[in-house]
C-alpha cells in the first residue's frame, strides 16, 4: 500500500467520523461502497457521490454473501463503514483471508450503549492490489 | 519475531528462503502486520509471553506445492501447523499450538473438485468455506444441502477435523461423521488417500470410507499426522419439508423418561433432525443459558408459579411432509402418558424457501451459511462483543436426565465458586449422534490477571469433569495437555499410543506438535516450554 493511499484513506475515516449525516456526503469519493449499520441510524438516503450505500442492522451476511465476496475476489474495492464494533470484527476478519486489511478506524461516541465504528477496509496484499 | 526454539535463525531464514521459491515471496508472510492475522484473537493466553504466535505463515496452491514445503521443513526440522481457513474462534483461530512454528494456511487450495449429484457427495480442498461451498451448491442447481456450523464462514475441512457440528440431519450434522475419503500430505512429503482413494481407478472414494484394513480417516481427526489436502463428504438430498416441533413436561421427575424416549425415537430414525433438550423454567433470565437445576421441590414449584414447562424436547423433521407429518404423530403418542404433557408445532416448510422464508429462517436449520450469530449481543443475550472473546468448554455427558441435570449443576456450581462468567451454557447439546455435549461459553479477555485466573479455573473444572467421567471432545491450545491428561485409562494408554503413531509417522515432529496433547519425541518432556 503506498503512503499516498495511506493519507486518502485516513482522511476518508475522518469524515465518515462525524454524525452520520452530516459526514456521509464527504466521504463518498475513494470508497467503492459505504456500509451503513442501521442500528445506528439510517443513512440510506444520504447522497453518497460515486459511492453505492448498502445497509444491514448488525448481521452482515446478505453483505457479504451478495456483494463483498465476490467483489474481493478480484483486485480493488476500498470498503468503507460505519457499523458496529461486532460487525467489523467479522467484515476484518475475512477482509483479511482476501488480502485486505482495516487502513483506518475510529469509535464514534456510543448509541444506546454501543458504539459504532468508523472505517476504510482496502487491499494490501500484491494478488488484490489494483 | 517469535522464531522456532528448535532452530537457529540461520536454518530459519535459509526455510524461508525456500518456501518463497516454492510459493512466490509474496505468499510467505514474516512481517508482523501480516502475522498478527494469524493470533488467536480469543487468545486465553493474549499479550502474554507464553501467547501462542506464529513465526511466518506460507500460503501454498497445490498438493504440488505442499509437498515442497513439507519436504523442505523436514529437512530443518522446521515446525509447521496447518490451518485450512484458519476461523475456529474459541478453539485457537489459527495460531500455532507450539509457538513460532510457521502457520501452513491452505486458504488457496479452495476448488470444490467434484460435486456428485447421484451419490449426494463431494470433493473439496481445504479452503473451501461453507459460503463457497453453498454458493457453489445453488449456482450449479444442485438439489443438494449441506451441513453447516454456525457461524457457517469456516472450512468444510478444517471444521470436520476438529469434529465440528450443525444442524440439520443425524450422519450429516455431526461433520466428521459426514466425511468419506481423506487425502493427506505426510511427514515424509508422500501423498496418503484413504479407503476407496487408494484404489486406481476407484470411482468409490465417496462411498465406502473404509477401504480395506484398519480404517486411517482417524488418524487427521484433530491430527497431528499430516496435511490433509482433500476431503469427501456425504451431503443430504434436499428433502420436500421441514417440521419443528416439541414436547413440554412440567415435573423435575419427568426428565429421565423424557430422554429415554427421545433416545429411543431417535435410535428408531422416528425422527432424523437435531433434537434438543432445555428447560424453559430454568431458562428465564436467558434463553441460552440454563440456570443451576434446583432441587426437584423448589423446581416444581417454579414450575407451578409461572406455569412454564420444567423440561422441553424438541424435534425436527426432514422429508416428505405426509412421512415427517405421520412421524410426529408417533412421537406425540409416545409422550401421552406424561401429566400435563402439552406440544407444540410450527407450519411445516416446504422446500425450496421463498426468498421472504429465507430472509426470515434460522439459515443453519436449512444448511445455509449465516454470520447472524456475531450479533447476539446486540440482540439481548447478554453483553457480548465478538471482538472481546471467548472460549467453549465443551464436555462429553451420559446421554440421559441424571447425566444433564448432574452436568449442569456441576458446572454451575464450579463457574460460581471460582467467579467465572458464563454467557451461554446448554447441557445437552445433540450435534453428535448418540451423545450430549455440555457446552458453556466463558468469556475471554485482553487482561492478563483475569485471563490467568480463567486459565487456572478452567484447569479445575477440567479435573473436576473428568472426576466424573466426562471429558471435552475439543478444547483451545492452552487446555489441550490438560484435557488429554483426563484421558488416562491404562496410564495414559491413549496419549501414548498417538505418541508412538506419531514417533513412527512423523519422526522429525514437524506437523502440528502438541495439537491435542501429542507431542513429538524431540518437545515431550518440556510439552513444548
Amino acid at each position: 500500500m503506498i503512503r499516498r493511499d495511506m493519507l486518502k484513506w485516513g482522511a476518508l475515516a475522518s469524515a465518515l467520523a462525524g454524525a452520520p449525516a452530516a459526514a456521509l456526503a464527504r466521504a463518498g469519493a475513494g470508497l467503492d461502497v459505504l456500509l451503513l449499520d442501521t442500528r445506528f441510524g439510517e443513512g440510506a438516503a444520504v447522497d453518497m457521490g460515486a459511492a453505492r450505500v448498502l445497509t444491514f442492522a448488525g448481521d452482515v451476511t446478505r453483505i457479504w454473501y451478495d456483494h463483498l465476496d465476490r467483489a474481493w475476489r478480484q483486485p480493488g474495492f476500498v470498503v468503507g463503514g460505519i457499523t458496529g464494533a461486532d460487525a467489523l470484527f467479522v467484515l476484518e476478519t475475512l477482509a483479511q483471508q482476501q488480502g485486505r486489511k482495516v487502513v483506518a478506524r475510529n469509535v464514534l461516541a456510543a448509541v444506546d450503549g454501543i458504539a459504532p465504528v468508523s472505517w476504510v477496509i482496502a487491499p494490501v496484499h500484491p494478488s488484490v492490489l489494483a | 519475531m517469535v522464531t522456532p526454539s528448535t532452530m537457529s535463525a540461520a536454518d530459519f531464514a535459509d526455510g524461508l528462503a525456500q518456501m518463497r521459491s516454492i510459493v512466490g515471496p509474496e505468499w510467505v508472510f514474516d512481517q508482523p502486520a501480516d502475522l498478527n492475522t494469524y493470533r488467536d484473537f480469543y487468545s486465553v493466553l493474549w499479550g502474554e509471553p507464553e501467547e501462542k504466535q506464529a513465526s511466518a505463515a506460507i500460503a501454498p496452491a497445490s498438493v504440488e506445492e505442499v509437498q515442497a514445503i513439507v519436504r523442505a521443513a523436514g529437512e530443518r526440522g522446521m515446525p509447521l501447523y496447518p490451518i485450512s481457513t484458519g476461523r475456529n474462534l474459541g478453539y485457537g483461530g489459527s495460531a500455532p499450538v507450539l509457538s513460532g512454528s510457521v502457520v501452513l494456511d491452505l486458504k488457496r487450495m479452495n476448488r470444490v473438485l467434484e460435486v456428485n449429484e447421484a451419490n449426494c457427495s463431494c470433493l473439496v480442498e481445504p479452503g473451501v468455506s461453507y459460503f463457497d461451498m453453498y454458493r457453489h451448491l445453488q449456482e450449479s442447481g444442485s438439489k443438494l444441502w449441506l451441513d453447516v456450523p454456525d457461524p457457517g464462514w469456516g472450512s468444510l475441512i478444517g471444521n470436520a477435523m476438529d469434529s465440528g457440528g450443525g444442524y440439520t440431519v443425524s450422519g450429516y450434522r455431526g461433520h466428521w461423521e459426514a466425511v468419506c475419503g481423506v487425502e493427506a500430505v505426510m511427514a515424509d512429503g508422500e501423498v496418503l488417500r484413504t479407503g476407496m482413494g487408494a484404489l486406481p481407478g476407484s470411482e468409490t472414494w465417496q462411498q465406502y470410507r473404509m477401504g480395506i484394513g484398519p480404517c486411517l480417516d482417524g488418524l487427521f481427526r484433530q491430527s497431528t499426522l499430516g496435511v490433509v489436502t482433500k476431503m469427501g463428504f456425504y451431503l443430504f438430498p434436499q428433502p420436500e419439508a421441514h417440521l419443528s416441533a416439541s414436547v413440554s413436561v412440567y415435573r423435575y421427575e419427568d426428565l429421565d423418561e423424557l430422554i429415554e424416549i427421545v433416545n429411543e425415537l431417535e435410535y428408531g430414525n422416528v425422527f432424523n433432525g437435531m433434537p434438543g433438550v432445555g428447560s424453559p423454567v430454568l431458562s428465564q433470565e436467558s434463553p441460552i443459558a440454563m440456570a443451576i437445576v434446583p432441587e426437584p421441590e423448589e423446581m416444581n414449584r417454579m414450575v407451578r408459579e409461572t406455569g412454564l414447562p420444567a423440561w422441553r424436547a424438541s424435534f425436527n423433521f426432514y422429508g416428505p411432509e405426509k412421512v415427517i407429518a405421520a412421524q410426529w404423530e408417533h412421537v406425540r403418542d409416545r409422550f401421552a402418558h406424561f401429566e400435563g404433557v402439552t406440544y407444540h408445532a410450527e407450519e411445516p416448510v416446504r422446500f425450496p424457501l421463498t426468498p421472504a422464508q429465507l430472509e426470515k429462517a434460522q439459515k443453519p436449520r436449512y444448511g445455509i451459511p449465516s454470520l447472524e450469530i456475531f450479533t447476539v449481543g446486540s440482540q439481548g443475550y447478554g453483553k457480548f462483543n465478538p471482538s472481546d472473546g471467548h472460549i467453549w468448554f465443551s464436555a462429553v455427558i451420559p446421554r440421559s436426565g441424571k447425566g444433564v441435570i448432574d452436568a449442569n449443576r456441576v458446572m454451575r456450581q464450579a463457574c460460581k465458586e471460582r467467579g467465572l462468567d458464563v454467557f451461554m451454557l446448554a447441557p445437552a447439546v445433540t450435534c453428535w449422534t448418540r451423545s450430549f455435549v455440555l457446552f458453556a461459553a466463558v468469556p475471554v479477555y485482553k487482561d492478563v490477571a483475569k485471563n490467568r485466573h480463567l486459565r487456572e479455573s478452567i484447569k479445575e473444572i477440567i479435573k473436576i469433569c473428568g472426576e466424573h467421567g466426562w471429558g471435552e471432545y475439543r478444547c483451545p491450545p492452552a487446555f489441550m495437555d490438560a484435557v488429554m491428561d483426563a484421558y488416562s485409562f491404562g496410564d495414559h494408554k491413549l496419549r501414548r499410543v498417538n505418541e508412538q503413531i506419531k514417533d513412527a509417522l512423523d519422526p522429525k515432529g514437524i506437523l502440528s506438535a502438541g495439537r491435542y496433547g501429542v507431542w513429538p519425541k524431540h518437545l515431550r518432556e518440556g510439552r513444548g516450554a
